[in-house]
Parts: C-alpha cells; structure tokens; sequence
C-alpha cells in the first residue's frame, strides 16, 4: 500500500534572475516496507526534497499525499496540522544523531512520546521495548556524551521508531559511521521496513549501501530517476 | 520529564556560578534597599523618640532637624502659657566632634529639661537617666563608652549614668543627653582669650562712642553674646485640647513656626533626606536593571548553545510551548534561585555594615515579585531565538 505519493513536485527558491529550481515536477510512489535510496551529487535536490517530504519546506506546487490522504495541493490543505503530522507519521534519522545533549539515552526516546502525549509506564515500557529491539537497552542512562558513534546512531533509530511512524527519513545515517557500523544501522534500517512495514526513505552518498535498497532513486539538477 | 532542569542539571557548573553572580547583585539591591530604609527610619528616630504633641520653632524656619532655628530659652514660659498646653520644654540638639577614649569622634548632643521636661532618652537599657541638674549623661552604645565612665567635653566632666540604643541623630551618629546648661556650656563655651579679646572690643567700641570707661565696663555683661538659646521648644498638650487651635495660637500671638511630629518627619524626609534617598532608589533601580541584563543575556547565550538542540526538537514537532517553557523555566530558576542566595547572604551580612540597613520582609517581597517580572522580561531574547530557529537547522541546513 502506498505510504507516501508525490505527484509533480516543484520547489523554487528566489525569483527573477535569482531563481533557483530546485526540484523540478518530482514525483515518487513510496510503499510500506520499502527501504529506499535517494542518491545525487551535492546540490541536486536531496535536502530539499527531504524537507518537503517532512513538511518542513512548502513546496511551490504539486501534490504530497500521506497513507492515501492529500496533504499538500499546490498550498498546505486546510486541516493539515503539519506539526501533528511530523510528530505521529514520520521519524528522523540524522547523519550526526543529533540526540538532545542534555538528556539520557532513555529520555531522548521519551520525548517524542511525551510530546505525542504517551506518558507514564506506557512511554517507559515502550521506550525500554525500543531500546531492547536496538540492543541498546544496557545505555539507557548515559548520556549522548558517553556513547559510542554506532550507540548514539541506535538511540537516534529508536528515538524515531518512537511513535510508529509511517515513514522514517534518514539523513545520510551512515556518513559518520565506519563501514561495519554502516552496514549494521542498515541493516537494522531494513528491519524496521519490514517487520514495522514502514516506509524507510534513505538520503545517501555511500555507493556501498545500495545493495541494501529496495529502490534507489537519482536526483540531478531538480530532477528525479529511478536506476534500481 | 522536565526539559529546562536536566539542561541545567548537565551544566551545573556555569548555571551555579551564574547564580552566585547574580546573587550577588541581588546581595546589592536588597541592601540598597535596606540602606534606603535604615536611611529614614535612623534620620526620623530623633524624631519619633522625642514625639512630642508640638515642636515650636524659629519663625518661618523647617527645624530644629531639617534646617537652623534658634530660639530665645525663656520663650518656653509665653508657650506654656498658652491655652490648651500642659507642659513646655526647652530643648536644644546640635552635631559636635570631640575626643572620646583618645579618638576623634562625632556624636550629636541633646539638652533637656530633665525634672520636668519633654526630649529626654525614652528607652534606657543600662543604668537610669539624668536625675542632676549638672554633670550626668545619657550615651547611646554607638558611642562606646560604659555605665560610669567619665568623659571629658569642655570644661567639665560628665559621668554616664545610663545607656540606651533607641535612636540616632539624622546622620547616623551617637546621641549624647545633657541636662539643657550642660549643653548649653558645651556648646557655647568659647577660649579664655577669645573671651578677652572680645571684651576688649565691645569696650573699645563703646568708648568711640563717646562712653567713658567706666561707662562701658558696666555696660559691658549687658552686651555680651546671650547663651540661653534653644533650638526648639517641645509642647505636651493638655488633654482634650485641639492642636490645630494651639498651634495656630503659638504662631499668631508669639510668632513662631510650630510642627506636630509627623510634619517634622516630612519635613526632613522632603528636605535634608531626599537627595540621599533619590540617590539610593536610583542606585538600586540601576543595578537591579543590571541584574535583569545579565540573566537575559546569560539565558541568551544558553539559548544559542542549545540552538541545534531546538531545531532537533522542533524537528520532532515539539510545539513552541514546548520551547518556550524551556527558556522561560531556565530564566525563572535563574532569577529565583540568584534571589535567594542573595537574601540569604543579605540577611545574615547586613549588621556588619557601618550604618544601619533595615530589611523589610514587604521590601523583600517586592523586590522579589519586580525580580520574577524581570525574569520573564529577560527571557523574551531567548525565547525570540528560539522561536525563530527552523527546524531544517537539525538537517544542518
């Protein structure tokens, strides 16, 4: 079932001579369960991409729809609480886990719980569950300061596995990770698609990960192809 | 899951010396506010201690405290024999700095009329008040001197018979009670041969005149300076007559100025006092501004550490309540928790200050309410920032 259907997508940053076309009539069909790869050189349209697909960035038109229900329609449609959305349907990975430095392991995964108004025993028993399934339940405690690269990297899966979301976007996961590590986060990231059947959309430069892709897509210039 | 705690718990270290810091200011602004108190409640004591119903005083003159008045002594009779007065006392106040145990010390002398008169120390801890009509004093305890010791002031020498801590004059020094002719002596007594040299002019004088010599040498002790004056005479009315009546009396028919206690305070509160009191609401308006600064730039800056923190946060779809309650928490417990430190240390530090600081507890309690308003006002910089902050920042973008 599709997750996530982009239709047209175009982003323009600027105007006049000054324009800048981003992304230029984009459109993609993710489904649930996929592990899928977005490749391209430095300024083809990755991030901005990514930004839209996590409603951050409006786009300038075309058409987003999330679990078959139309979000975006040249202009946000009314309703569409994008916050809400981001918070409930999508989780992030980043390149540099960007953990909230002043909170525990434990209490980064809460957070998103928290915010989604999961509290008490049930947001621990959930958080020790993710913890568990990243086999990373024994740093619960420590600070992001004290974990290692890879520890940190799980917390930040588990953190975005917090509110089952539909889709998890992941930021170059493995930029800062060396090839064993890599590979183990990719892992754990087709796991996710498939036993979670989530949609797992995958920004990377790393050429040695695309074995593990359902799909990978190649943005150049704006412009977005499918080579696998 | 408290977010602002677990931040400051992270960096105990720069948070705990941020708030000693501006504790200590606080420290500051509550002694400037004490200051400012102890500052009226020791230049209006004099005054309350005294409390008489009336204070005659030179005509068209704000004093004895406030400003110079000189009154002939025996005016006292014509008040006491106004209608509606029970008693009239003469009494004479005057600042004077004298060796005292060797040290040069300032203090301010009181004469009284003590068998029967009003302005006499009210509240003697140590030893009795004066019951001679010469050569007995009253000492405030700031003067250091013990139950029976003699102290030497002009000619003569005074034995203290009684102590008492109650009040001070307006600038904060010692009171010393004389009988009214031992302060009289005191302060009028002039050098022998200044004595002689002014005789030799008066007589020089008169006989330019045309006077012989004989002529002027009897005239001479009706020319010399009078030294029965008075700063003030004090009223104690009869029961039941009006005060305004009596007053009106006195300055109609004997042409004085006459005050009740309390426009004697506002007269010194208005006067003599109000620069010194603009000056220390100023000061303290200054630093508690600084202090406010301080934290607002403080929480700014923790602000812009945790921008990324915030983006991340935001990322997640925190709401901006969310982020702002991280912000704002922050600044109050700052602001709250610098208060303390610095009452705690204002409290148990202020008796070791030269002159007087009063703390109120409704002083304090202003002061901290105004703090926790200038708290929230510190925090709108950092919430402004990390409002503004994108979420697209936590992609590094």
């Amino acid at each position: 079932m599709p997750i996530l259907e982009i239709q047209g997508l175009n982003k323009v940053f600027g105007s006049g001579h000054l324009e800048v076309h981003a992304l230029k009539d984009v459109s993609l069909t993710i489904s649930s369960g996929e592990l899928v790869g977005l490749m391209g050189p430095s300024g083809s349209g990755k991030t901005t991409l990514l930004l839209c697909v996590s409603l951050i960035l409006e786009p300038t038109s075309g058409a987003i729809a999330l679990e078959g229900k139309a979000i975006y329609q040249e202009g946000w449609l009314a309703g569409v609480d994008v916050s809400r959305l981001r918070r409930e349907k999508i989780g992030f990975i980043f390149q540099t886990h960007n953990l909230i430095p002043f909170l525990t392991a434990k209490e980064n995964v809460l957070f998103p719980l928290h915010l989604a108004g999961c509290t008490g025993s049930e947001a621990q028993t959930r958080t020790l569950e993710l913890l568990n399934y990243l086999e990373i339940a024994e740093r619960a405690d420590y600070l992001p300061a004290l974990l290692s690269g890879g520890e940190a990297q799980r917390v930040s899966i588990a953190r975005a596995l917090a509110n089952n979301p539909r889709i998890i976007l992941a930021d170059e996961p493995t930029a800062s990770l060396d090839t064993v590590r890599g590979k183990k986060v990719m892992e754990i990231l087709k796991k996710i698609a498939r036993e979670q059947q989530t949609a797992v959309i995958t920004v990377t430069h790393d050429a040695r990960m695309i074995e593990g892709f359902d799909h990978v897509y190649h943005l150049k210039d704006g412009q977005l192809s499918q080579t696998y | 899951m408290n977010l602002a705690l677990r931040d400051m718990k992270q960096h105990k270290g720069r948070f705990l010396s941020t708030i000693l810091g501006v504790g200590l200011l606080f420290a500051i602004v509550l002694a400037m506010n004490g200051i400012y108190r102890g500052n009226i409640f020791e230049g209006t004591s004099i005054i309350r201690t005294a409390n008489p119903d009336l204070w005659v005083v030179e005509r068209g003159r704000g004093g004895p405290f406030n400003e110079q008045s000189i009154l002939p002594e025996f005016f006292h009779y014509s008040v006491a024999a106004v209608p509606g007065v029970e008693k009239a006392s003469p009494f004479i106040v005057y600042a004077v700095e004298r060796l005292i145990k060797g040290k040069s010390r300032r203090f301010t002398i009181i004469g009284y009329d003590v068998f029967s008169g009003l302005g006499g120390p009210q509240a003697i801890y140590a030893g009795r008040g004066i019951w001679q009509a010469h050569y007995e004093m009253v000492a405030h305890e700031k003067l250091g001197v013990a139950l029976g010791e003699k102290v030497s002031l002009g000619l003569h020498t005074y034995t203290v018979v009684g102590l008492t801590k109650e009040a001070v004059a307006p600038d904060s020094e010692p009171l010393i009670y004389l009988s009214l002719p031992d302060a009289q002596e005191v302060l009028f007594q002039r050098d022998n041969e200044e004595i002689r040299n002014q005789r030799i002019r008066l007589l020089h004088s008169l006989t330019q005149r045309g006077l012989s010599q004989e002529q002027a040498e009897k005239l001479l002790p009706d020319l010399e300076p009078d030294t029965h004056l008075v700063n003030v005479i004090l009223v104690k009315l009869a029961a039941g007559a009006n005060s305004t009546q009596v007053a009106r009396h006195i300055e109609k028919w004997l042409y004085f100025s006459v005050y009740t206690t309390e426009e004697q305070v506002q007269l010194i509160l208005k006067g003599r006092l109000l620069q010194i009191n603009k000056q220390l609401w100023l000061f303290r308006s200054l630093l508690l501004t600084v202090a406010i600064v301080i934290v607002s730039l403080v929480i700014y800056t923790f602000t812009m550490e945790k921008i990324r923190s915030i983006a991340v946060m935001k990322l997640l779809g925190a709401p901006n309540r969310v982020i702002i309650r991280l912000v704002v928490e922050q600044t109050l417990m700052l602001t709250v928790t610098s208060f303390f430190v610095g009452a705690i240390l204002m409290n148990n530090l202020h008796q070791k200050f030269p002159k007087l600081v009063l703390l109120t507890m409704g002083d304090q309690l202003i002061t901290f309410l105004v703090a926790l308003a200038a708290g929230l006002v510190a925090s709108l910089l950092g919430v402004w920032r990390a409002l503004k902050t994108e979420p697209a920042l936590a992609l590094g973008r």
